[in-house]
């Protein structure tokens, strides 16, 4: 339909734009297989792929990508289930009060962390909370109830109304209708907020900053730890950064379709 | 017959009454978690703002002197106008540059955009602490951008960029213009394929050139996606920490110093905890205004 030229012009267009975005990250997975700790590239025969262990070891991230890991899959877990929960009752059951509580909900995706990290931080920490797993857990969780309501309540009203009525008429009642219907059907819903949900979790940064130190450090704070030690060793430096990285990205690389359609609906919706 | 009926319809309706105080029995657990996590803090925020407190020793009530120290104190002051640098870095260039892109390309669907959209989304997906080790090398003395400046004889702008107190705030705009072009651009493509090919037909009909048919046809299609791409920039211009942090820690000097950046000090580094809940409130509240605003003139004819 469109002409050569035009269909030319178009990939010359996306290929430099596209070059501007990889170029930032090529340059630094050169510096990561850099022996030189300069982190001058160096041809493919040369690379050094020790520094990723050299990193591994020397910043200790076994530890903290395991309390990285924990912390992920706990809070994944517990978003979803409270997603569940929510959506189907904002969504299907109906909620005593839902035309106040409804919108008080969705405000919560508008409530930036800075709004409320202060005075969280000193309640926990009266509560001995702060520097424990469990306490970043908690806020986690209750910091992705809006988001995980208004996601799941999108994918249980987009699901026929007849579904609904036949399964009352079989007397299932609301949880059964929900454990044995409701969620099966709203898959796809659901393992996109399990992506999104690992994402933000895992590339948290400033809650784990304030709650977690020492041995409860985060993947992403030990890196930032890390990397103020080893300001001369650049080569290191970025074999930590892409440690860090490499989790989500490995999910992006399978997962695109779901993650970008989800950060695009999700951000249309705000 | 007819009783029986009411009858059936009266049971519904108790049904769904129940069924009502079964939803909010579901509702329960993620409400009481958020109330907790997220409610009950934000009021003891506006609370906390208005004492004097270091966090350790008894607090004394100092009325709305927190939130007048945004007038008086420079420091605090000059916060608001680096998220205004910030802004044109993480919201008006990317955009721009997203719009020339939606622009430039034309809206036939062509093989090998899957790859281009993966590479575009790319840094929305990497934790802000990588993307500023990303950076950070590249801006340093010997990195990346001052080798290919000596190599074209430009010795003279090598510099250390991060550590400068004019080209430092600059530079970590140009951070924030990395990551969120990509977004604007994969938004603002997908937003001009929803737009009725007629309407181009009828610009095309009435003579219009490339230019003319942009700004009658493509940009008042796209209101919507630039709403969202305005909120979401400027809200994330405002809130900047992580890449400050890892980059520049505020410095050289304050010269970089951003709101959060103020807060995290305030709050856990020499605590004036009131300060820092003063300044965590008005970052929301502005938050909220720029969200409400951009909304309301987007929906607006």
């Amino acid at each position: 339909m469109i002409s050569k030229t035009e269909r030319v012009v178009n990939y010359v267009v996306l290929t430099f734009l596209a070059l501007l975005v990889l170029f930032p990250i090529g340059s630094f997975l050169l510096s990561a297989l850099s022996p030189d700790r300069s982190g001058k590239p160096v041809g493919v025969g040369d690379f050094a792929w020790g520094n990723f262990a050299t990193a591994w070891r020397d910043a200790d991230f076994s530890r903290a990508m395991a309390v990285s890991m924990i912390i992920a899959v706990v809070v994944v877990a517990g978003q979803v289930l409270l997603g569940l929960l929510g959506g189907y009752a904002f969504g299907v059951l109906g909620v005593v009060g839902d035309k106040v509580l409804f919108p008080i909900v969705l405000l919560g995706m508008m409530i930036s962390l800075e709004a409320i990290i202060v005075p969280l931080y000193y309640q926990f920490r009266s509560f001995g909370l702060t520097n424990t797993i469990p306490g970043i857990i908690l806020i986690h969780l209750g910091m992705g109830v809006p988001f995980g309501v208004f996601w799941m309540r999108a994918a249980f009203r987009a699901l026929p109304r007849s579904a609904f009525e036949s399964a009352e008429m079989d007397g299932a009642g609301p949880l059964r209708m929900l454990r044995s219907m409701a969620a099966p059907m709203a898959k796809p819903a659901i393992y996109t907020l399990i992506l999104l949900s690992f994402m933000w979790t895992w590339n948290d940064y400033f809650l784990s900053l304030v709650f977690l130190h020492g041995d409860n450090q985060t993947a992403t704070v030990a890196l930032g730890v890390f990397q103020g030690k080893y300001v001369t060793q650049i080569n290191l430096m970025a074999a930590g950064g892409l440690i860090v990285a490499a989790p989500v990205l490995a999910l992006y690389v399978v997962f695109q379709r779901k993650f970008i359609s989800g950060m695009l609906a999700g951000a249309i919706k705000e | 017959m007819s009783t029986s009926a009411t009858k059936t319809v009266v049971r519904r309706r108790s049904l769904r009454r129940r069924t009502r105080w079964v939803g909010l029995g579901c509702a329960a657990l993620p409400l009481g978690m958020y109330a907790l996590v997220v409610l009950v803090p934000l009021a003891q925020s506006f609370q906390y703002s208005f004492f004097k407190w270091d966090g350790v020793t008894a607090s004394t009530w100092v009325g709305f002197d927190n939130y007048v120290s945004f007038v008086t104190d420079p420091v605090l002051r000059s916060t608001f106008g680096h998220v205004l640098v910030l802004i044109g870095f993480f919201a008006l260039l990317p955009i721009a540059l997203g719009l020339l892109s939606a622009a430039l390309l034309t809206r036939a669907k062509q093989p090998g955009m899957a790859v281009f959209r993966w590479i575009f989304f790319l840094p929305q997906v990497m934790t802000t602490v990588v993307i500023a080790l990303v950076f950070k090398r590249i801006y340093a003395p010997d990195g990346p951008l001052n080798q290919a400046l000596r190599a074209v004889g430009l010795d003279s702008f090598a510099k250390t960029w991060l550590g400068d107190f004019t080209w430092a705030l600059p530079a970590l705009g140009l951070i924030g213009t990395w990551v969120t072009f990509g977004f604007c651009m994969v938004l603002f493509i997908s937003g001009t394929s929803a737009i009725a090919p007629e309407l181009y037909e009828a610009a095309r009909m009435d003579g219009a050139g490339p230019v003319r048919e942009f700004f009658a046809v493509t940009l008042p299609g796209l209101r919507g996606q630039m709403a969202v791409a305005l909120t979401l920039t400027i809200t994330a211009a405002l809130r900047t920490f992580d890449l400050v942090w890892i980059t520049t820690h505020g410095g050289p000097g304050t010269s970089t110093l951003t709101p959060a950046v103020a807060l995290y000090k305030a709050a856990f580094q020499n605590p004036q905890v009131g300060l820092a809940a003063a300044i965590g409130v008005v970052m929301a509240a502005m938050c909220l205004v720029i969200a409400v605003v951009i909304t309301r003139i987007s929906e607006r004819d």
